[in-house]
C-alpha cells in the first residue's frame, strides 16, 4: 500500500541510515588515515568463516558503519519516543480517573451539605412562625441537630485532609489494650448501652505480639468500624470483634449479623462520602470508612470487606496490620 | 471609659458571627466592642485597654496573628483568646509564640467562648504576663522548657512522647483549673472523637509514672473524678 505515511517510513527507516551511512563513509575516507584498523574489513563472523567472505572495500565499510549506527540512533529515538507516549496515556487516564473522583466528591459533598441546611431552614421557620412554646423547642432542637451534623462532617473532612499530610506516630501498640478501650468507648456511648460487643482476644501466644503505629489513630479506625457496625444493626442482631495474628501481621475483624451490604455497593464503601443504597438515613459523615481505610494504609496494612445479604447474613470488616 | 462589667472587644470580620455574639456576650455580663479587621482591633485596644481581646485569625487589612504580635510588642499584655480556623497542631504552636492565652476552633459553642473568657479572666494578673505567654514553666522541682519541647525532674530530662507532653503543658498553663478530658483532646489532639477521652487518660498515666506522682496522693496532678485533672503545684513562669 502506497500511503504518504508509508513513503516516511521508508525515508525515515531506510533513507536516513542510507544517507548516515554515506555520509560516514565519505568522513571516513578523508579524515582518517588510509591503513586505519577498523576501516580496512570486517569479518562476516560465522558467515564470514563459512563463506570465506569479508568485506575489505573501505567505502562499503564505512557505510555500513554508518548506515547501522543511524539504524541504531532512530531505533532508541523510537524506543523513547513509544514509552513516553505509554506515559503520557497513562497519566491521562490517572487525570480523567482524578476529575472524575473529583467530581463525584463535589457531588457528594453538595449533597450532604445542602440536606442539612435544607432542615436548618425549615427548622428557623418553624421557630420564627411556631405558635406554641413546644413547637419553638423543637425547632431548636432541629436546628441543633443539623448543625452537629454539619459540624461532624467538617470534622471528619479536616481528619482526612490532616492524615494526607501528617507523618503519624510510632509507638508500639498493645492491640488487645486497644479493642477493650474501643469497646468501653462504644459503651460509654448513651445510643449503645444495651448493645452486647462479643469480644475475641486469643490467649496463645501470650502476651499477644505488640504492633508499631498511632496508638490514637488506630483506637479511630477500629471504633469507626465498630461504630459502623453497630449503625447498621438492631438490637437482636451480634456484633463481634475478633483479633488474629499470622506471623507477619495481625489482623482485626469487626463482624455483625446485620442486613448485609448489596454486592453494587461494596467496591464503593471506602470512597470519601460514598452512601451505599441503604445507608441514605444512617447518620454520619460518611467518612469513616475513608478514615479506616487511610489510616490502614499509613500503617503499611490495608482494609477489607466481605458481606451477604443471604444467609449466613452478616459484614465483616478485616483490618490487617502488619508487624514489625 | 469606665464600667463595671468587664470589657471585651471582639474583632471578627465576619457580620453573622459578629453580630450573634455580641449579644450574646453581653447578656453574659460583659461589655462588648466590636471590630471587623485588625488595624482597628490594635487601635481600640490601645485606646480603650478593655479586660480581654478575641480576635479571629483571619481578617482584612491585618490578621489577628499580626496584630496579636503587635500588641505584645507594644508592651500590652492584655489577654487574648484567638480564633483559629483549623485545629491543626501547628497552628496552636504558633498561637504561643504570638502569646495567646487561649485558642478556640470555629465552630464552637457560643457556652464554650464564655468558659473560655471567664477562665481566662480568672487567671489574669492585671498587666503582667500570663503563664500561656511564658516559654519556662516551673512548678517546685519539674521545669518544662515550652521551646525545646522537653521537660527535666531533678534537673533530669524525662522521657515523654509528645502528646504527653503538651497534656503537661497545657495543665502546668492552666494551673489550679479544672480541665476536662473533652477539653485536653481537642486542645491536644485537635480533633474529638467517642473514644478519645480513654486516650487521655492513658497519656496522663504515663505523665504520672515519668513524674512519680502517686494519684492517691498527687503532688502534681490530680484526678478530679467526673471531671477530668487539674495541675495542683504552684506554677512559675519565665521568658
Amino acid at each position: 500500500m502506497f500511503t504518504l505515511r508509508a513513503l516516511r517510513n521508508w525515508l525515515v527507516w531506510v533513507g536516513l541510515p542510507m544517507g548516515g551511512g554515506l555520509i560516514v563513509a565519505f568522513l571516513a575516507r578523508f579524515l582518517l588515515p588510509v591503513n586505519f584498523p577498523f576501516l580496512i574489513s570486517i569479518d562476516m563472523g560465522f558467515s564470514g568463516i563459512v563463506f570465506g567472505m569479508s568485506i575489505r572495500n573501505p567505502w562499503l565499510v564505512g557505510f555500513l558503519f554508518g548506515f547501522f549506527a543511524t539504524l541504531l540512533i532512530l531505533s532508541l529515538r523510537w524506543w523513547d519516543r513509544r514509552h513516553i507516549a505509554q506515559t503520557q496515556t497513562l497519566y491521562a487516564d490517572y487525570l480523567q480517573k482524578e476529575r472524575e473522583n473529583r467530581r463525584d466528591f463535589m457531588r457528594r459533598l453538595d449533597h450532604e451539605i445542602k440536606n442539612p441546611l435544607t432542615g436548618l431552614r425549615a427548622a428557623l421557620v418553624n421557630l420564627k412562625e411556631g405558635k406554641t412554646e413546644e413547637e419553638r423547642l423543637q425547632a431548636v432542637g432541629n436546628a441543633n441537630r443539623a448543625v452537629g451534623r454539619l459540624i461532624r462532617l467538617l470534622t471528619d473532612l479536616r481528619k482526612l485532609s490532616e492524615l494526607e499530610e501528617r507523618t503519624i506516630e510510632r509507638y508500639p501498640v498493645n492491640v488487645p489494650e486497644l479493642l477493650e478501650d474501643v469497646a468501653t468507648a462504644a459503651r460509654v456511648n448513651p445510643a449503645y448501652e444495651k448493645r452486647e460487643i462479643n469480644l475475641l482476644i486469643p490467649k496463645v501466644p501470650s502476651p499477644f505480639p505488640l504492633i508499631t503505629g498511632d496508638p490514637d489513630l488506630l483506637l479511630l479506625a477500629v471504633y469507626n468500624l465498630v461504630e459502623n457496625a453497630l449503625k447498621f444493626t438492631s438490637e437482636n442482631d451480634s456484633i463481634e470483634v475478633r483479633l488474629l495474628e499470622d506471623g507477619r501481621a495481625i489482623i482485626i475483624e469487626v463482624a455483625d449479623t446485620g442486613p448485609g451490604i448489596p454486592p453494587e455497593d461494596l467496591p464503593k464503601i471506602f470512597e470519601e462520602l460514598y452512601r451505599g443504597s441503604n445507608a441514605r438515613s444512617t447518620e454520619g459523615s460518611g467518612l469513616g470508612l475513608a478514615l479506616v481505610n487511610r489510616i490502614a494504609a499509613l500503617h503499611g496494612g490495608g482494609v477489607g470487606v466481605r458481606s451477604s445479604q443471604t444467609d449466613p447474613r452478616g459484614t465483616v470488616f478485616t483490618l490487617r496490620l502488619p508487624r514489625r | 471609659m469606665s464600667h463595671d462589667r468587664p470589657t471585651l472587644l471582639l474583632a471578627d470580620d465576619d457580620p453573622t458571627i459578629a453580630d450573634s455574639l455580641a449579644p450574646f456576650l453581653e447578656r453574659a455580663g460583659f461589655h462588648v466592642l466590636v471590630v471587623s479587621d485588625g488595624a482597628s482591633a490594635l487601635d481600640k485596644a490601645q485606646k480603650h485597654r478593655p479586660d480581654l481581646i478575641i480576635l479571629d485569625v483571619l481578617m482584612p487589612r491585618m490578621d489577628g496573628r499580626e496584630t496579636l504580635r503587635r500588641l505584645r510588642k507594644a508592651g500590652l499584655w492584655t489577654p487574648t483568646i484567638l480564633l483559629t480556623q483549623v485545629g491543626e497542631a501547628s497552628e496552636r504552636a504558633l498561637a504561643l509564640e504570638e502569646g495567646a492565652d487561649d485558642y478556640l476552633n470555629k465552630p464552637f459553642d457560643p457556652h464554650e467562648l464564655l468558659a473560655r473568657v471567664r477562665a481566662v479572666l480568672r487567671r489574669a494578673r492585671p498587666g503582667e504576663r500570663s503563664l500561656s505567654t511564658a516559654w519556662l514553666l516551673t512548678a517546685e522541682n519539674l521545669v518544662l522548657d515550652r521551646r525545646a519541647r522537653r521537660a527535666a525532674l531533678d534537673g533530669k530530662p524525662l522521657e515523654l512522647t509528645p502528646k504527653a507532653l503538651a497534656v503537661l503543658e497545657h495543665l502546668m498553663t492552666h494551673p489550679n483549673e479544672a480541665v476536662s478530658r473533652d477539653h485536653l483532646l481537642e486542645v491536644v489532639w485537635g480533633w474529638e472523637y467517642p473514644a478519645g477521652t480513654r486516650t487521655v487518660d492513658t497519656r496522663v498515666a504515663e505523665l504520672r509514672r515519668a513524674l512519680n506522682d502517686d494519684p492517691a496522693e498527687p503532688r502534681f496532678i490530680e484526678t478530679i473524678s467526673g471531671e477530668g485533672y487539674r495541675f495542683i503545684a504552684t506554677v512559675r513562669g519565665e521568658g
